[in-house]
C-alpha cells in the first residue's frame, strides 16, 4: 500500500518547526527517521495532512555532557549510539540496547526521540531509559518542560506530549560505578518487537534499584524504588533475594491477566536481575 | 547406479557440466545485478495501476457499493463485468459441492479481502486514493471461522445453497476392525496452523492487448502459465489462441503462484475495456489477508500397535479448512483427499481408516503449499508414533525402523495403493540416528543443563510422491490432468541450443539444470544453451511447475527431444563424414567417425547456411525437434528423507532453540547436487517456520490478525540453523536418468522432527504440544497447565 | 509534487515526485532502476535495502523528499564495486540465491557487514543479516558466502570499519539539502483534497445481537441513591458527555441515539459513526446501551455495549455502579492494531468513562469531552484514581500469542 497524500515541510530550525506545529491542526505529524511512522503511513493507518521533517535540524543532533548527565538530541540515531559516535555515561548500557533494536538498516535512520514519541510499549528505549532514570526535555513554542521517563509514557502509543510539543533532548544520568545493569528482552526472532522486557539498574552500595517491566500492553511498570522485589531491602545479595511472587503480583495488579504472559515477564525480569549481578 | 542406456555421453568429455555436476547457475548474474525482470519491473507505454476495494468483513451481504460521481469512469464492480464468468474449479470426486468464485463479489462477500471493486489510475497511490472513496454498505453475517464448528448443524453457511459447509467428505477403509484388539492404542487431536506461503515477491499482473495479433497478453508471476491461459479462456469466453500468458522472473512460488487469480481475470477484462495496459502488484498486506492460505489441518487420530511397537493400524478423522472458494485448477478438495491417500506414510500398515472433510469457511481459499498435505500428515503421524514409542518403551527411532517399508520389498504397493518406486527407508533413518548421536543426547539429558533448559531429540521420516501424472490425476477430475510433458530443442545456425519448455522456474535454477540435461545428451556447452520458459506463445503446453515434477518431467522431455535432435545431427554428420550412420557416434558436441569428426556447429551451419552440401535423403525435420516424455510408470517418484533435530527448550520463557539438525535425503539421481541442497535448505527454513513461527490467526468475526511481517513471522538467518545433509542416491527405475522430484521435501518433515524434539524435552514434565506452531506462549501455557493440574486441590 | 534533487549511483538526478513517494518507488518509477525490490513496504523484509549516504537504509519507509541532497546507491550502482563483486562471486559459488528477489537488498546488507565486522563470526553474520528475509535458500549459502568474503578480506589485511563510513550524527540521508536557499521552508500541499467526509452508517434497522470479543469491567461507588443514578443513566445526552470522544449527531430519543465516537490509538485516529439503542430495566436497576458504528476511512466497524447494574449500598443511600464494556472490532483496525494495545485503549476508555460518571454524579462536570486519547487529558488527581482502578480490570483473555 502507498500512503494517502500528505504535505511535507522541512523547517530551517527548531523554532520554525515549532511554529508550524503550533499553527497546524491535529492532522500534522512530526517525522524524523520515519521508521515507526513510515509503516503506518504506508498502511494508511495514519493520514496526516502535513509531515514536518525534523531529521535535518542540527539542534536535535547535538550531544553534550552537562555535569553528571549526557544530553542527547532527539534525532540521534540508534546506530549513532551503537557505533559509539556519541560519548557514553552508562558504562556501555545504552550501546548494548541500541545494537539490538530492530535491524541495522532501521537503526541507521531510526532516532531515539522518535522511538520515545511513538511510545510503543514494546520499544527498547521506553523501558531502558526508564530504568536508567532518564528525563526528557519537551519543547513547544510556549517553552520547555522536563519530564521523567516514568511519567512520559502513559499508555499504549500514548505519551505525555501535548499538542504543539516535541521531544527535544534526552537527559541520561551517568551510571554510578557501583551500579549494576541488566537488560533482557524476549523476542520470538531477532529484531522483532519484544514480548517481554526486563530492565534493571541496581546499586547495592546505595541500596537502590530501578526496575522496569516493559512490553506489557500498556505503559511499562516502572519501580523507582523496587526494594519490595527483594524482600524489602536492596543489598549485595539481591540476586538471591529476588522474589518472583512479588513480581507476579505486580503484573497481575497491572492488568496482565494471563498467567503465561506473567510467567514470561517474571522470568525475563529475573534474568535481567541475574545479568546485573553477573 | 544410473541407467547407462540413457547416457549417450555419460562420463565422457564435457563432464563437469552434465547430470551430477555442481554447476553454478546461469541465472545468478542478472539477479545479482538487479537486472532480473519481475512483473513489477515491466514498463509499457500508457500503463496504469490498479488497486482493489476489498471486503473488510469475512461474511456479509452487499447492500450497495457507492462510487463518487467523479470516479465513475475509474471504478468497476461486478455489475460492469458483463459476460465474465466466475472461477469454477470442480472436482469429479463423488459428492463434491461446487463453489463459484465471482472475480468481483456479487451478492455476498465470503472472506476478508475478497475483491469488490477495481480502481484504475496512473499510479498505485492514486488508485488507492480512489479506492478509499468507494463506500461499501455491507450487512454483516455471522462468520464461519472455525472449520470444526462449521460442520455442526446450525452453523452459518458460506454457500447457502449447499445446506452445509462441506465441500467434500471422503472415506477410506481397509480392515480397520482387525486393529482394534491391539495392546497399544493411542489417541490424540493434532493440528497445524493456517499459514501464508509468503514468497518475497507477491503475485503480480500486467495485462495488455495487442491488436495486430488480436491477442491479450497477460504477464503474471505464475507457476503454470498454460493453465492460467485455460482458466482465463474459460472465464473470459475467449479462444485460447487469443490469449498469451507470459511469466517472467518469478520471486518464489511455493504453490502460491499456482492458481488462477480473480485479479488476472479482472485485469484482462480491464485492459480490453480501457485500451491501455494495466498493472496490479500484490502487496504484503494483500498477500497476508486476502490471498491464498495453506496448511490448516485438524486430525483426530488413533494408532494401534503391538507391544513390540509394530503398527497394527491407524484410524483417523481429518478436517481441512478449505476456505471460501475452490481454487483453479487444484480445487478445494485436493488437500484433504490427499491426506487420506498418504497418511500411512512410508510404513507397513496392515489396517487403515480415514475420513476426511474439506470444509468451507469465511477465510481465504487454501492452496497446495510446498509439501501440500504431507507436512500436516507427517506432523500428525510422526507425533503420534512417538507416543507409541513411549508406550512400548522403545526409542522413537526404533519404532520407525520396525515399521518402515524395507528395501527388499521395493517397489512396494502400500495400503492406499501408492507405488513406492525404490529406496532404502530404514537406512535413511539409521544414518540420521547415527548422525544425530541419540546416545550422546540421552547422556546429556541425564546430566541436565546448567542453564536450566531441557534438551530433546526428535526424528521424523516421510516419503513423497512427486511428478505423479495421468494415472493419479485423472481420478481427481479437476480442471488439470498432466499427460506427456514436451520440450522443443533447436540447434541455432551458430551451433547454440535453444530449449523451450512449458514448466517455469521461480528459483529452482532450471535455466541451468535443464541445460545440464541437454549437455548430457548433446555435449553442447551449457553456456551455449538457452532456456525459454514461462511463455505460452513460445513453449509447448505444460501443466507447469508444481508437485516437484519439473526435473522429472521437463528434464525427461528435454532429454528426449535432445536425443532425437542428436540422432538427426548424427545422420547429417555421418553423411558429411561419408560414413554409415551406424558407425558414427555423437560425443562431446561432435559426430565422430573412424577418421574424423564434425562438430554440431558445423552440422548446424550446413543445415541452415549451406543446405546445398546436404546429401539427399536428409530428415526434412532438420535440427528442430519437439518431443514428449512420460516416465515408464506415471504413478510418481518417491523421494524420501529422515530428519533428526536436537532442541533446547527454555521452560521459563518458552523459547525453543535448534541445536543440531540432520537430514538424510534420497532424491534419486541428482542433476545438480548444489541446486538440490539449496532446495532442501530452503524447504527446511519453511518447515521451521511451520514448526515454530508462522501462523495466521483469525478472530471469531473471521478477521485475519497478522497483517504485516511484524505479526506474521518468517524465519530469518538466526532462526534457521545450517543443517547437516547426507545424500543417498537410489535411482528411480522409471524415470530418465533415475531422477526423482525433490523440490518440496525439505518442508515436510521439520515440523514433526522439531515438535517431537520439544515433546521429548518436556516429557519428564508431563507436557506435550500437539499443535503447530510451537510458540513460546504455547510452551509456557502447556507447562503451567500441567503444574496447575498437579497442584493438590485445596 | 515537488522537484527532488539527489545523487543516485553517483549521478545527479532531478525528478518531480509527491512527498508520499518512497525512495524505492522513486528510483524504480522515476529512474527505471528496478533492481530495488519491494517486499513488504513496512520495513521488515529488507528487499528494498539501498545505501543511503553510504550505509544501508530501508527505501520503502524512507520518503524520497526527505533525502534531498543525499547520496543513494542502488544495486545497479554496485556493478563495479569491489566488495560487491567479491560477494557476487561468493554468492554464486555458494548458491546463495534462488529466485533472486531478496538478493539486491541482501547484497547491500552483506556489503555493509563485510565492511564492518571484525571477523567472519557466523553468529554475528546471522544477526547482521537478520533484517533481510530470504524465503528460498534457508540462508545457508548466504551465510557461507559472506563468511568467505570476510575471511578473504581480513586475510588480505583489509581492516574492518566498525561504524561503516559514517562520521556525522542523525538519520542517514536527511539533512543534506544542498540547493541554495536550503533554509527556506518548503510547504507542499497534498495532491488531492481530502476525501468526502465520512458517511454516516446508512441504515441500521436491526441490531444483530453480538458476543463481544473483549469485555472490561469496572466498579465504583457514588453517594447517591440508586434511583438518582438510574435517572441519570436515562439521560442519554448526559451519559454520552461522559464518554470521551463521543458526540451526538441528532437529538436522541429514549431508545435510539445517533452519534459518533472519535478514538485515537497513538497516531491512528478513527471516528466511528453510527447508532445506539438504549435498553433499561427499572426492576433491577440495570441497563444496556448497544451501538454499532463505522469508520469509513479505515473501513473498520465496531459493535459495542455498555452494561450497567446499580446495587444499593449503605442502606440505599449510596450506589455501587457495576459497569462492563464489551466490544468487537472488524476491518483494517482490527487486523492491523495489535489486540493488546486496543485493549489498553479500551481500558483507558472505561476508566475515563467511569471517572466522568462519578464526577457528574458527584456534581462536578466531566472533563472536557475530547478524543479518547488516554490519560494525558486527565488531571493528575484523576489519574491516580484511574491507576488504582486499573487493578480491577480484567479482559476475558490477554490473547494468545
Amino acid at each position: 500500500m502507498k500512503p494517502a497524500p500528505f504535505g511535507y515541510e522541512r523547517p530551517r530550525d527548531l523554532q520554525a518547526a515549532l511554529a508550524v506545529l503550533a499553527e497546524a491542526d491535529a492532522s500534522v505529524k512530526i517525522i524524523a527517521g520515519g521508521q515507526s511512522l513510515g509503516p503506518m503511513l504506508n498502511l494508511r493507518l495514519v493520514e496526516p495532512e502535513l509531515l514536518i521533517d525534523i531529521a535535518g535540524l542540527a539542534e536535535l543532533k547535538q550531544v553534550e555532557r552537562q555535569g553528571d548527565e549526557l544530553v542527547l538530541g532527539a534525532c540521534v540515531t540508534h546506530a549513532d549510539i551503537e557505533d559509539g559516535r556519541i560519548p557514553d555515561v552508562t558504562r556501555g548500557a545504552m550501546q548494548g540496547v541500541a545494537g539490538n533494536i530492530a535491524y541495522r538498516a532501521v537503526r541507521n535512520r531510526g532516532t531515539i526521540g522518535g522511538s520515545l514519541s511513538h511510545a510503543d510499549p514494546a520499544a527498547d528505549w521506553v523501558s531502558a531509559l526508564s530504568a536508567l532514570g532518564a528525563k526528557l526535555t519537551l519543547r513547544s513554542l510556549a517553552g520547555s518542560r522536563i519530564v521523567a521517563m516514568e511519567d512520559f509514557i502513559v499508555g499504549a502509543l500514548e505519551s505525555a506530549l501535548r499538542a504543539g510539543e516535541i521531544v527535544k533532548t534526552v537527559h541520561v544520568p551517568a551510571m554510578p560505578a557501583s551500579a549494576h545493569w541488566g537488560y533482557v528482552k524476549s523476542c520470538r526472532k531477532t529484531g522483532e518487537f519484544a514480548h517481554a522486557i526486563g530492565a534493571v539498574m541496581i546499586d547495592p552500595s546505595a541500596a537502590t534499584a530501578r526496575i522496569v517491566i516493559g512490553a506489557i500492553d500498556s505503559a511499562p511498570i516502572v519501580m523507582t524504588d523496587a526494594a519490595e522485589l527483594f524482600g524489602g531491602r536492596v543489598a549485595g545479595d539481591y540476586k538471591d533475594r529476588f522474589d518472583s511472587r512479588v513480581a507476579e503480583a505486580i503484573l497481575a495488579r497491572a492488568g496482565v491477566s494471563d498467567a503465561a504472559h506473567r510467567h514470561i515477564h517474571v522470568n525475563v525480569l529475573k534474568r535481567a536481575v541475574r545479568e546485573a549481578a553477573a | 547406479m544410473r541407467n547407462e542406456r540413457d547416457f549417450p555421453s555419460a562420463d565422457g568429455a564435457g563432464a563437469g557440466q552434465g547430470v551430477g555436476a555442481r554447476l553454478p547457475r546461469k541465472e545468478d548474474d542478472r539477479l545479482m545485478r538487479g537486472r532480473g525482470q519481475f512483473v513489477a519491473d515491466i514498463r509499457l507505454a500508457g500503463m496504469q495501476d490498479v488497486a482493489f476495494v476489498r471486503s473488510p468483513l469475512a461474511h456479509a451481504r452487499i447492500r450497495a457499493i457507492e462510487v463518487p460521481e467523479r470516479y465513475r469512469a475509474s471504478v468497476f464492480t461486478a455489475a460492469d463485468l458483463a459476460g465474465v464468468r466466475p472461477i469454477r474449479a470442480v472436482s469429479g470426486l463423488p459428492g463434491f459441492k461446487i463453489s463459484e468464485q465471482p472475480v468481483l463479489a456479487t451478492g455476498k462477500v465470503r472472506q476478508v479481502g475478497e475483491l469488490v471493486a477495481m480502481c484504475v489510475a496512473p499510479t498505485r497511490a492514486e488508485a488507492e486514493d480512489i479506492a478509499a472513496t468507494v463506500t461499501l454498505d455491507l450487512e454483516e453475517l455471522p462468520a464461519v471461522h472455525d472449520m470444526r464448528k462449521a460442520r455442526e448443524p446450525g452453523s452459518a453457511l458460506v454457500h447457502e445453497e449447499w445446506g452445509d459447509n462441506v465441500f467434500l467428505e471422503t472415506n477410506f477403509e481397509v480392515d480397520i476392525s482387525r486393529a482394534f484388539d491391539a495392546p497399544i492404542k493411542v489417541s490424540r487431536e493434532i493440528s497445524t496452523a493456517r499459514q501464508c506461503m509468503s514468497p518475497l515477491e507477491g503475485r503480480g499482473v500486467v495485462a495488455t492487448f495487442d491488436h495486430r495479433l488480436d491477442q491479450l497478453t497477460l504477464y503474471s508471476a505464475a507457476q503454470m502459465p498454460h493453465i492460467t491461459r485455460s482458466g482465463l479462456s474459460e472465464c473470459l469466453g475467449m479462444e485460447q489462441g487469443r490469449i498469451r500468458v507470459v511469466s517472467p522472473d518469478v520471486g518464489g512460488g511455493f504453490g502460491h503462484k499456482g492458481i488462477l487469480l480473480p485479479e488476472e481475470v479482472c485485469l484482462s477484462w480491464l485492459t480490453m475495456r480501457r485500451g491501455h495496459p494495466v498493472r496490479w502488484t500484490e502487496d504484503r498486506r494483500e498477500h497476508l489477508t486476502a490471498s491464498s492460505n495453506c496448511r490448516e489441518h485438524h486430525y483426530r487420530i488413533t494408532v494401534y500397535a503391538d507391544r513390540d511397537g509394530r503398527l497394527r493400524g491407524i484410524d483417523c478423522e481429518a478436517t481441512v479448512d478449505s476456505g471460501a472458494y475452490s481454487s483453479y485448477p487444484f480445487s478445494a478438495c485436493l488437500e484433504a483427499a490427499q491426506v487420506a491417500s498418504i497418511l500411512p506414510g512410508p510404513y507397513l500398515m496392515p489396517a487403515y481408516r480415514c475420513r476426511t472433510f474439506s470444509v468451507a469457511t469465511n477465510k481465504c481459499p487454501i492452496l497446495p503449499y510446498r509439501g501440500v498435505a504431507r507436512t500436516g500428515v507427517c506432523f500428525a503421524l510422526e507425533l503420534i508414533l512417538d507416543l507409541v514409542a513411549a508406550e512400548a518403551g522403545l526409542e522413537p527411532g526404533e519404532v520407525r525402523l520396525r515399521n518402515l517399508v524395507r528395501p527388499e520389498q521395493m517397489p512396494f504397493d502400500n495400503i492406499t495403493k501408492k507405488h513406492f518406486d525404490s529406496g532404502d527407508y530404514p537406512e535413511a533413518m539409521r544414518r540420521a540416528l547415527a548422525s544425530i548421536d541419540i546416545g550422546g543426547v540421552r547422556a546429556r539429558q541425564r546430566k541436565g543443563e546448567i542453564d536450566g533448559r531441557r534438551i530433546g531429540v526428535g526424528v521424523s521420516i516421510y516419503c513423497e510422491q512427486a511428478a505423479h501424472g495421468t494415472s493419479v490425476y485423472s481420478g481427481w477430475g479437476i480442471p488439470m490432468v498432466p499427460g506427456h510433458e514436451q520440450a522443443s530443442a533447436r540447434l541455432t545456425p551458430d551451433g547454440g541450443l535453444e530449449l523451450r519448455v512449458g514448466v517455469h522456474s521461480h528459483g529452482q535454477g532450471m535455466e541451468t539444470t535443464l541445460a545440464q540435461v541437454a549437455h548430457e545428451m548433446l555435449g553442447v556447452d551449457v553456456a551455449k544453451v538457452r532456456l525459454i520458459l514461462g511463455d505460452t506463445a513460445m513453449t509447448p503446453y505444460s501443466t507447469g511447475t508444481w508437485g516437484s515434477r519439473s526435473m522429472v518431467m521437463a528434464g525427461g522431455a528435454v532429454a528426449t527431444a535432445c536425443r532425437e535432435l542428436g540422432e538427426r545431427a548424427r545422420h547429417i554428420g555421418a553423411k558429411l563424414l561419408q560414413h554409415d550412420p551406424a558407425v558414427v557416434v555423437l560425443q562431446d558436441g561432435a559426430v565422430r567417425g573412424f577418421n574424423g569428426s564434425v562438430t554440431l556447429k558445423e552440422i548446424a551451419h550446413t543445415w541452415y547456411r549451406r543446405p546445398q552440401d546436404l546429401p539427399t535423403g536428409v530428415d526434412p525435420g532438420g535440427l528442430e525437434v519437439t518431443s514428449g516424455y512420460k516416465p515408464q510408470r506415471d504413478s510418481g517418484t518417491f523421494s524420501y528423507a529422515a530428519h533428526a533435530a536436537v532442541v533446547a527448550v527454555d521452560p521459563d520463557l518458552g523459547e525453543v532453540e535448534i541445536l543440531d539438525y540432520v537430514i538424510v535425503e534420497d532424491g534419486g539421481v541428482l542433476v545438480n547436487p548444489m541446486v538440490v541442497d539449496g532446495q532442501i535448505y530452503g524447504g527446511l527454513a519453511q518447515g521451521i517456520g511451520t514448526a515454530l513461527y508462522e501462523e495466521m490467526p483469525f478472530d471469531a468475526a473471521g478477521q485475519p490478525l497478522a497483517t504485516t511481517l511484524a505479526d506474521y513471522l518468517l524465519p530469518g538467518p538466526t532462526e534457521v540453523p545450517a543443517p547437516r545433509l547426507d545424500h543417498m542416491e537410489t535411482p528411480s527405475p522409471y524415470t530418465q536418468f533415475g531422477v526423482k522430484g525433490i523440490g518440496e521435501g525439505g518442508a515436510i518433515a521439520p515440523p514433526a522432527a522439531i515438535a517431537n524434539a520439544v515433546n521429548d524435552a518436556l516429557r519428564p514434565l508431563g507436557v506435550e504440544l500437539m499443535q503447530s506452531p510451537i510458540t513460546p506462549y504455547r510452551v509456557v501455557e502447556a507447562i503451567l497447565a500441567r503444574s496447575d493440574a498437579e497442584r493438590p486441590v485445596a | 509534487m515537488s522537484m527532488i534533487e539527489l545523487t543516485v549511483n553517483q549521478r545527479a538526478v532531478q525528478a518531480v515526485a509527491e512527498p508520499r513517494t518512497n525512495l524505492a518507488d522513486f528510483v524504480r518509477d522515476k529512474l527505471d532502476l528496478t533492481g530495488t525490490h519491494l517486499g513488504c513496504e513496512h520495513g521488515v523484509c529488507g528487499a528494498c535495502t539501498v545505501l543511503l549516504d553510504g550505509v544501508p537504509a530501508r527505501s520503502c519507509i524512507t520518503y524520497a523528499v526527505a533525502c534531498e541532497g543525499a547520496e543513494v546507491t542502488t544495486i545497479e550502482g554496485l556493478d563495479e564495486d569491489a566488495v560487491t563483486s567479491e560477494l557476487r562471486a561468493a554468492f554464486t559459488r555458494e548458491h546463495a540465491l534462488q529466485c533472486g528477489y531478496c538478493t539486491p537488498g541482501m547484497l547491500v546488507s552483506a556489503r555493509d557487514l563485510v565492511l564492518r565486522l571484525p571477523e567472519a563470526d557466523e553468529r554475528a553474520i546471522r544477526v547482521g543479516l537478520s533484517g533481510n528475509l530470504c524465503r528460498c535458500t534457508g540462508y545457508v549459502g548466504i551465510v557461507r558466502a559472506v563468511q568467505s568474503v570476510i575471511e578473504a578480506r581480513r586475510a588480505r589485511d583489509i581492516a574492518p570499519e566498525p561504524g561503516g563510513e559514517r562520521k556525522i550524527l542523525g538519520p542517514v540521508g536527511s539533512g543534506r539539502t544542498v540547493r541554495t536557499g536550503a533554509d527556506k521552508a518548503e510547504r507542499i500541499s497534498p495532491a488531492s483534497s481530502k476525501q468526502a467526509s465520512t458517511e454516516a452508517l446508512s441504515s441500521v434497522d436491526a441490531f444483530p445481537d453480538f458476543t463481544p470479543a473483549a469485555v472490561l469491567t469496572q466498579q465504583f461507588s457514588v453517594a447517591h441513591s440508586p434511583e438518582q443514578v438510574f435517572a441519570m443513566f436515562g439521560d442519554i445526552a448526559a451519559v454520552a458527555s461522559c464518554l470521551p470522544g463521543a458526540s451526538l449527531t441528532a437529538p436522541p430519543n429514549p431508545e435510539r441515539v445517533e452519534g459518533a465516537i472519535r478514538v485515537r490509538l497513538g497516531p491512528i485516529a478513527a471516528t466511528f459513526s453510527g447508532l445506539a439503542r438504549v435498553e433499561r430495566n427499572a426492576a433491577d436497576m440495570s441497563g444496556r446501551i448497544v451501538g454499532i458504528g463505522n469508520d469509513q476511512r479505515s473501513r473498520s466497524s465496531t459493535q459495542g455495549e455498555i452494561r450497567y447494574r446499580l446495587v444499593p449500598i449503605e442502606q440505599g443511600a449510596a450506589t455501587r455502579v457495576d459497569l462492563s464494556i464489551g466490544y468487537t472490532l472488524t476491518g483494517m483496525l482490527a487486523q492491523v492494531g495489535r489486540p493488546g494495545l486496543v485493549r489498553d485503549l479500551a481500558a483507558r476508555l472505561i476508566a475515563e468513562f467511569a471517572a466522568n460518571l462519578d464526577r457528574r454524579l458527584s456534581g462536578t462536570s466531566p472533563a472536557a469531552p475530547a478524543d479518547l486519547s488516554g490519560m494525558s487529558l486527565v488531571s493528575g488527581l484523576l489519574r491516580a484514581r484511574i491507576t488504582r482502578w486499573f487493578t480491577r480490570f480484567s479482559s476475558r483473555k490477554d490473547g494468545a500469542a
